[in-house]
């Protein structure tokens, strides 16, 4: 413990660039930080690469007889249509993960604009931000999100669209109250005596030095996004056949739970774990960042 | 959450009757605070919920008619006529929101049943689901908070740690659907989906809920044990726990007595905002397991586009949430004597 505290001492002192590489530093060198950037970035990659990966398209049907076990030839298994799953799971990253860095992308902007006008101007512009953002956030995004997708009826940029407003009052938050514990320092009121402007100490000045908390939450967003997407797939709301999430496929899984246990399992084990992937991501962040936090008194 | 919420709502809905609430005494006045506070939050809710669903392109009626959409427009406009649809959106909405408040959330566009007659019928699994779910995490969650707590760094608190770091993550939908396929399909030890009510056959009853119920459990009972015993250890570090260690008291005895009452207002409102994500973890649990509660009339309801029950669902939701946050806050000013004190000034 004293030991991270004396770093960060060090830490603070140095120019911000190089202290954003020393959380970034610490966090890969963590055990549970680098098996989790680890995960992440082979599940994003395997996606990104999916067209070369896959052995058959995702809408390839009578690739194999249906339900066929897992195997050397289907490393998933096959589906009701005789259908590569692995293939198809490797396509679904790419939904599930492309919604969730578009919607996690979405709410982190409108989020930070959200925040920022409020905490900037602060009196009646803050109370009207914060009270939409409490307005917002007193309806169950899962709830409200079905409602929302079901009426713009589950095109894949309606479920952005969605997923990503309904997540950016959380985001706004959050990044209010790191505004305002910004906003007081020495740095920003000498900004303000030079005569920058209200946005100008804002973009320039304040979002720099927040970047690991924006960091930290655009992973619990993204987290958040993915559960929801795929609870939305689940209940028979996701993205429209013969194009599959990991949520859809649990749904169609679902459906013939009585035929394999892998169709089912698979896509659910890696919703789990991104999720998970992310969450330890952004506690090993707060980690690091609390080392550094400990110097700044 | 909700104290700051107060501070700027305060002002302009207490104006009128300020000069007569001053000579009220101060906790009544911060009860009606909150109560006005989450009142104002829910009206506003109501608004986001209405326009939010009827701006969005897409006609109720198109699902209703069916395929023969279009070819008779005389037959769209008498049912939209019907329906009131016709009508100006915010006529519409003060229409729904007075009737909103009586109970009266229209009819469903399909079955014409009211929408509240359809909800209350299906608030008894919900409510049973929510309810024990949320008993059992805290009977397992404080506990083993406590024993982690105790302990840090333990081999058994690595593995609760490591426990409860997964159960935050774990889909509630796909732990219900590995249940159902290992306990229910396998083993056949439990009935795999549906529901009896308590009053017509307890046993029937208890046994199609301990699936359902372990689901949800693991998804609220994870981050109170995360949350507990962080808060745990750092009362430990406090001044007043090395007094009490002074006086010869041992570490378990200072949780017991003094670190776990502290920590109750806070954990209280970990658990309020945890509802919140439960009543998602509601929906799938229900849908998963096919018990027919307020959740899965959602699902049917929004896959029909039967708007009227739909949005009735989305709001009974959010005013279930409201009241629960309003019930953490008042909680929190009956257990916490500071929070009173802290309105005094």
């Amino acid at each position: 413990m004293s030991a991270t505290a004396g770093v960060g001492i060090e830490v603070a002192d140095l120019p911000l660039r190089r202290r954003r590489g020393h959380i970034v530093r610490t966090v890969l060198r963590s055990p549970a930080g680098a098996i989790a950037v680890g995960t992440l970035a082979l599940l994003v990659l395997a996606s990104l690469l999916a067209p070369l990966i896959a052995p058959y398209g995702f809408d390839e049907i009578r690739v194999g007889r249906p339900f066929e076990a897992i195997s050397g030839a289907h490393l998933a298994g096959t589906d009701e249509v005789g259908r590569d799953l692995f293939s198809r799971l490797l396509y679904g990253g790419r939904l599930s993960l492309g919604i969730a860095a578009a919607a996690t992308a979405l709410a982190m902007v409108l989020g930070v604009i959200w925040a920022g006008i409020g905490a900037m101007r602060g009196g009646i512009a803050d109370d009207v931000a914060m009270r939409g953002a409490d307005t917002l956030m007193a309806i169950p995004v899962m709830l409200f999100a079905m409602l929302l997708v079901g009426a713009v009826g589950r095109s894949i940029v309606g479920m952005i669209a969605v997923l990503g407003v309904l997540h950016a009052p959380f985001v706004a938050r959050v990044v209010r109250a790191a505004v305002l514990g910004e906003l007081h320092r020495e740095y920003c009121t000498a900004a303000r005596g030079f005569g920058a402007s209200r946005t100008r100490v804002f973009v320039a000045e304040v979002l720099p030095n927040i970047t690991p908390v924006l960091g930290v939450q655009a992973a619990v967003t993204a987290a958040s996004v993915i559960l929801t997407e795929a609870s939305l797939g689940f209940v028979g709301l996701g993205v429209r056949p013969p194009q599959a999430s990991w949520g859809t496929l649990v749904h169609d899984g679902y459906t013939h739970l009585y035929q394999s246990f892998a169709y089912v399992a698979i896509p659910g084990l890696l919703i789990f774990v991104t999720i998970w992937a992310l969450n330890v991501l952004s506690d090993q962040v707060e980690v690091a960042l609390r080392a550094r936090g400990a110097s700044d008194e | 959450m909700a104290s700051t919420a107060g501070v700027g709502m305060a002002p302009g809905a207490e104006a009128p009757g300020a000069r007569r609430r001053a000579s009220l005494h101060p906790l009544a006045r911060m009860v009606a605070r909150r109560v006005v506070t989450s009142a104002g939050i829910l009206l506003l809710a109501s608004i986001v919920i209405f326009f939010g669903l009827h701006l969005l392109p897409g006609d109720p009626t198109f699902a209703r008619l069916g395929v023969s959409v279009g070819a008779d427009p005389a037959q769209l406009a008498a049912l939209r006529a019907e329906l009131g649809l016709d009508r100006s959106l915010v006529v519409q909405y003060l229409d729904w929101l007075g009737g909103a408040l009586r109970f009266d959330l229209g009819a469903s566009y399909f079955s014409q049943q009211p929408t509240w007659e359809l909800i209350s019928g299906r608030l008894e699994p919900t409510l049973e689901l929510a309810g024990l779910s949320l008993v059992l995490a805290l009977l397992i969650a404080v506990p083993v908070a406590m024993f982690s707590a105790l302990r840090p760094g333990a081999a058994a608190d690595r593995a609760f740690t490591l426990g409860a770091s997964a159960g935050i993550a774990l889909p509630p939908f796909w732990v219900g659907i590995m249940l159902i396929s290992l306990v229910a399909v396998r083993w056949g030890l439990l009935p795999s989906r549906g529901f009896t009510s308590f009053a017509d056959d307890p046993v029937d009853n208890l046994r199609h809920m301990i699936l359902p119920v372990a689901t949800m459990s693991i998804a609220v009972a994870a981050p109170i044990v995360r949350f507990l015993r962080a808060s745990l250890i750092e009362a430990l570090a406090t001044d007043y726990a090395r007094a009490a260690r002074g006086k010869g008291l041992s570490d378990g005895e200072i949780v017991r007595r003094y670190a776990l009452r502290n920590a109750t207002v806070p954990t209280l409102n970990v658990v309020g905002t945890i509802v919140g994500s439960m009543l998602g973890g509601v929906v799938v649990v229900e849908y998963a397991f096919g018990i027919p509660g307020i959740g899965s009339l959602g699902v049917d309801a929004i896959t029909m586009r039967d708007y009227a029950v739909a949005q009735g669902v989305v709001l009974t939701a959010a005013v279930a949430f409201v009241l629960v946050t309003l019930i953490v806050d008042l909680l929190s000013l009956v257990i916490d004597p500071r929070l009173r004190a802290g309105g005094l000034r």
